[in-house]
């Protein structure tokens, strides 16, 4: 490789690391680079250095963790268990024949389908929008965690009456959530206790009719944090 | 109380006045140290300073010799002066009898 390609690539290479960093902070480190005089090759080790410090700094905050160990990885578990045993309901209700991957759950009927369809839009909405909302710097880590199990179950699975894909029904809200949050669109007191309140009610009823597990309990946390934050903060959770 | 590093940082952004950025700071440390200062040690330390209200900064004007990108400039604050002047308060205390202090 001549010296002139070697600088090209190293050059190139220097911009993309520097893309890691927030557009002042990019300019700044890029001027600083070439005032000193500093070579491509040293500059791509400086800029990563910074980078690296930058992530490892995030992670000091207990937000990221429980974003993304806390909410995206058992959020994405518990959900994939809600979304496959909504699709195997449906397939019952409507005549439809379903193996044994998914046991008859509680006292079906439409009306306990539309109730676990409810939360399950409720819990996967809610979840990414926390997500969103507390870790938007770590969001790679938590889209990591939660898509890791995803893809492993759906490699996993063989039935013939379901496709794999009705695991993933909680992603489509879970992604609003996400986006929703990372717009930094306010969420009024009102309506964040509202949407808390009314899921609650859903789970007790769908709860007394023996439809879901015991931990799906803890999938209605994030729409109790949002809650409580937008009526402490009074600004709204997602600011 | 301050770190080491913090330390050095607030006093050379001092002592720079109205020129202490990312470059003068960094020359600064290095040759009244001897030290080698990182870009990531640097802007790590003035981000979490300035977190600490000790430190203010702005983005500056661009120049031809950084290639039409602009600096970061810093200030110290008020609170700054004052957690630097208890730094160098306490070293001073408890430096007195140590061995290595010229008589």
């Amino acid at each position: 490789m001549s010296d002139g390609t070697r600088t090209w690539l190293a050059h190139g290479l220097l911009q993309a690391a520097a893309r890691l960093l927030e557009r002042d902070e990019r300019d700044a480190v890029l001027g600083d680079l070439t005032e000193t005089g500093t070579s491509a090759w040293q500059g791509i080790s400086e800029v990563l250095g910074l980078v690296i410090r930058r992530e490892v700094a995030r992670w000091y905050d207990w937000r990221p963790w429980i974003a993304a160990f806390g909410v995206a990885l058992p959020g994405s578990l518990l959900l994939m268990g809600v979304s496959l045993s909504v699709s195997c309901t449906y397939q019952r209700l409507t005549g439809g024949a379903v193996s044994g991957v998914c046991a008859p759950s509680g006292h079906e009927g439409f009306l306990l389908l539309a109730c676990q369809a409810l939360l399950l839009l409720t819990w996967a909405w809610t979840g990414g929008f926390f997500v969103g909302s507390v870790s938007r710097r770590t969001l790679w880590m938590s889209v990591a965690l939660c898509l890791s199990p995803c893809l492993r179950c759906l490699s996993k699975f063989h039935d013939s009456s379901v496709s794999g894909l009705c695991l993933l029904l909680f992603l489509p809200p879970a992604i609003l959530g996400v986006r929703y949050a990372l717009r930094n669109v306010r969420m009024r007191p009102a309506t964040a206790l509202a949407l808390a309140m009314g899921a609650t009610a859903l789970m007790i009823y769908t709860w007394g009719n023996s439809a879901f597990w015991i931990f799906n309990w803890a999938l209605i946390l994030p729409a109790w944090y949002i809650a409580i934050l937008a009526r402490s903060t009074g600004r709204g959770a997602g600011a | 109380m301050l770190g080491e590093f913090e330390y050095l940082l607030i006093t050379a952004a001092a002592a720079l006045g109205e020129n202490a950025y990312g470059v003068s700071i960094r020359e600064e440390i290095e040759s009244t140290t001897g030290r080698q200062c990182s870009l990531g040690a640097l802007y790590t330390t003035i981000d979490r300073l300035e977190k600490k209200g000790l430190l203010k900064t702005w983005m500056g004007e661009a120049t031809s010799e950084r290639g039409g990108r602009s600096k970061r400039m810093v200030r110290v604050t008020p609170k700054g002066v004052h957690a630097a002047k208890t730094f160098y308060e306490a070293v001073m205390r408890i430096s007195r009898g140590a061995a290595w202090v010229g008589s």
